[in-house]
């Protein structure tokens, strides 16, 4: 374990984010987007209603709205002088039609939407931004559920993003999955509706990548919405449940520039995926400090020490998990005592859902990294002080202000 | 025949009604999806079990991880310390919470809306059901998917604070419930001096003349307690007599209790309260039996929830260790949202050879013939109008997606 493995490990390229892009730049995509807010303004709301109005309504003061736009401003790595922007970008997201498909899944996505970030936000998404067609959400069913389901697609033809929830099978056992009277495969369906979507937002780690019902032995043949949607924007949002704040920062985004955020290999938009769990994690100075939880409940454990060798897949995984949280901010898993499972990335579920350390597991970590035995890595760390500054160097080069200018 | 599709289940079922004479002969219940999971789980280590089960449903997750946990631990012939258990009970009664209040504002309330109740808003009903979702995210980190439970316990060790937070959000839920859905009564008494939603449905039921519609068989189950309640009889009940059967349409699997159809869920669960007692002696097993026994649930559980966190103690083991998990058989039952939830596992050599998940739709919905219908089934048996018969079936709160899993 030497000092230029572990340099190489914390700021490998796919994890470095730009969070300063300079004065110039910051301007002119504010001029931008003005533009775009200006030009949606005028625009007739898709579901009719005045989103400033419902939240007066609802008893959501301007204070607190302003409080969550200056969150989502950060979420977004926006400057803050983008709060006022991003808050008239909200007011404006119902101009902006969003349909959502809900396939080989188990709604937990939507729960998690239900349950929103911040506050008051949950009626932002369900009632404001204009949801008009979900599976899950919404009143209308059945029957009368797939003539909403045409007529938004008619309307709003080319327009719309559109959110899948959920895997498609396209093994032996396609005809598992079929969708409303006329029996339309998933598949089908999918394609149907993806045509004319402006652009796609893959929710969830099995609308991704396929998730669970991708897990060995895949027994329908479950892949992940770029897998077999061609020639569309598509956003990744991983997770299981993908983190609400990243659903609604696609949409926002959207609102706010009419493009859709900028993507890492994976399609995962940066801004939320840019940097690993451990990057940020409230445990990391255990981690540098090498004090580890050795089992459940025992001494490190009621001491909030590193979870790593419990089998925490922090190290590998990309999410902002440990900075926006879950349940508006309430908790996170590691907050709970437990490690990471890894649940945003690709093949999580064979990969990295146990609890065991990646040491004992014998795979390789994306990033080439930790799955050394981390005995040898906590006393490695222990024994050579420098080491340990060495990493904090490393991460202060990739999460500063270092611009690099590859948009 | 007629098909209605049922969607707003999270996933979907296909209704195949048969009319004879303008009333309901008989429906054809199927569940279209199938994801696999019982084949995931087949030759992955025993503990990764409490990885995967949570996600077989986004609904109702944290049971499954309970279930999960609970099979494991059967197997390997441990028992949780207490803290351990109470911090289940607490994060497992929440989810309970949370579902109910959201049937009732996003389910039931527009159905019955749609049948010319008035509009009730739902935002801070949802906002309250979110509140129930903290106080999971509190011992189990998230919500939904939470993945906390482990074999011989629970891997977090709330501190003074955080049980606080816990009961100063149980406390939001409560004055909400008590204020806007019903009082605090222990008998029915046709909601005599008392006011809130479930009374106001009741009011329009009656006025319907639908309150006692939707009779199923009067046999119910609640195998965590280990009963079966025939009539308002209560008899020991082993989880050996479950078994499944294919339902020959479909992806979901029949489940009975010794070769008959049984009904689970709240009204199982809590039939021997007065309240609910008081209603089925006037309305049997009937729809607003069944509608009020889920409300009055919410009750009981947020009064539980309130007991249960009073006795975290911080200090205290939330971890037992297990020395090895290498073979052995093992099943749990949880009492999930919607009834009894049955995990079984067979291990060998360290690894899952064999995984079977009984979900209480299984047993509500099963697809039975017009000679043995199932619960659900025999329900809309009668009724004249598809609107009823659909509140009917909500009213047992349906679930696709961990239904065929």
């Amino acid at each position: 374990m030497n000092r230029e493995h572990l340099r190489g490990l914390f700021s490998a390229k796919s994890a470095r984010v730009d969070t300063n892009r300079g004065e110039e730049y910051y301007n002119s995509l504010f001029e931008r987007c003005k533009k775009r807010v200006e030009e949606l303004k005028r625009l007739e709301p898709v579901n009719g209603v005045d989103i400033m109005e419902v939240l007066e309504d609802e008893g959501v003061s301007r204070r607190d709205f302003l409080k969550w736009a200056s969150a989502m401003t950060a979420t977004l790595m926006l400057p803050a002088s983008f709060t006022p922007l991003v808050a008239e970008a909200a007011e404006v997201m119902n101009r902006v039609p969003v349909i959502w498909l809900e396939l080989q899944d188990c709604a937990g996505n939507t729960e998690a939407l239900i349950r929103s970030d911040g506050p008051k936000v949950d009626e932002l998404i369900l009632d404001i931004i204009s949801f008009e067609f979900n599976e899950t959400l919404m009143t209308a069913a059945g029957h009368q559920a797939e003539e909403q389901l045409e007529d938004a697609m008619h309307h709003f033809k080319g327009k719309y993003l559109l959110f899948v929830e959920g895997a498609i099978p396209v093994g032996a056992g396609k005809e598992w999955c079929t969708i409303g009277a006329s029996g339309e495969t998933f598949e089908e369906h999918l394609h149907r509706v993806a045509k004319d979507a402006a652009a796609i937002v893959a929710v969830g780690t099995c609308a991704t990548f396929g998730g669970v019902p991708a897990a060995a032995p895949n027994p329908t043949g479950a892949v992940g919405v770029m897998d077999i949607v061609k020639g569309k924007p598509i956003v990744n949002i991983p997770a299981c449940p993908a983190n609400p704040a990243n659903m609604v920062g696609v949409i926002l985004h959207y609102v706010l520039t009419g493009q859709i955020p900028e993507l890492d290999s994976l399609l995962r938009p940066k801004f939320a995926f840019g940097y690993r769990i451990h990057d940020n994690c409230e445990r990391r100075a255990h981690f540098d400090a090498g004090e580890f939880v050795e089992e459940w409940g025992d001494e490190g454990a009621q001491n909030n020490f590193c979870l790593y060798k419990v089998g925490c897949k922090g190290p590998m995984t990309f999410n902002n998990c440990s900075i926006i949280r879950y349940n508006e901010s309430v908790n996170w898993p590691i907050g709970a005592g437990h490690g990471c499972i890894g649940c945003s990335e690709p093949d999580f579920w064979d990969k990295y859902a146990y609890e065991r350390p990646m040491a004992d597991a014998n795979i390789k970590a994306p990033t080439g990294g930790v799955e050394k035995s981390v005995d040898e890595f906590g006393l490695g760390l222990l024994s050579a002080a420098a080491v340990g500054i060495g990493i904090h160097a490393a991460i202060s080069a990739f999460a500063g202000k270092k611009d690099e200018g590859d948009e | 025949m007629r098909v209605d599709i049922l969607q707003k289940i999270e996933g979907e079922a296909f209704l195949r009604y048969r009319f004879k004479k303008g009333r309901i002969e008989h429906v054809k219940i199927e569940f279209p999806h199938y994801r696999g999971v019982e084949e995931i789980m087949r030759g992955r280590p025993a503990e990764d079990a409490v990885a995967i089960a949570p996600r077989v449903c986004g609904i109702c997750g944290h049971s499954h991880l309970i279930a999960a946990a609970e099979a494991l631990e059967n197997a390997a012939g441990v028992t949780p310390p207490l803290k351990a258990r109470y911090i289940r009970n607490v994060t497992l009664g929440c989810e309970l919470i949370q579902n109910h209040i959201k049937w009732l504002y996003l389910v039931i309330l527009p159905l019955l809306k749609r049948m010319g109740f008035r509009e009730v808003p739902f935002f801070e009903a949802i906002d309250k059901s979110a509140t129930a979702g903290k106080i999971i995210a509190i011992f189990g980190g998230q919500y939904p998917h939470t993945s906390y439970a482990v074999l011989g316990g629970v891997c977090s060790d709330p501190t003074l604070l955080e049980i606080q937070k816990a009961k100063l959000f149980a406390k939001e839920i409560e004055d909400f419930f008590h204020s806007e859905v019903m009082e605090e009564i222990e008998r029915f008494s046709e909601f005599k001096d008392s006011r809130g939603i479930l009374k106001e449905i009741y009011i329009f039921l009656k006025h319907k003349e639908l309150l006692d519609i939707g009779r199923a068989h009067d046999r119910f189950l609640n195998l965590r307690e280990g009963t079966k309640i025939l009539g308002l009889k209560r008899v020991s009940a082993k989880l050996r007599y479950v078994s499944t059967a294919p339902s020959g349409i479909g992806y979901a699997k029949n489940a009975l209790y010794k070769g008959k159809y049984f009904e689970v869920g709240p009204l199982a669960r809590r039939i021997h309260t007065p309240f609910v007692k008081d209603l089925h002696r006037r309305y049997k097993d009937g729809l607003f039996t069944r509608i009020a026994a889920r409300v009055y649930e919410i009750k009981i559980l947020l009064s539980q929830l309130k007991e249960t966190l009073k006795k975290i103690e911080p200090q205290g083991d939330s971890f037992v260790k297990t020395d090895s998990l290498a073979e052995g058989t093992g099943e749990a039952v949880v009492e999930a949202p919607r009834g009894s939830l049955i995990h079984r596992v067979k291990i060998k050599k360290g690894k899952i050879e064999r995984y079977e998940i009984i979900t209480p739709t299984q047993f509500n919905l099963s697809n039975g013939t017009s000679l043995n219908p199932g619960p659900a089934q025999k329900a809309v048996i009668g009724l004249r109008d598809r609107s009823e018969a659909e509140l009917v079936f909500r009213s047992f709160d349906i679930c696709s997606v961990c239904t065929t899993h």
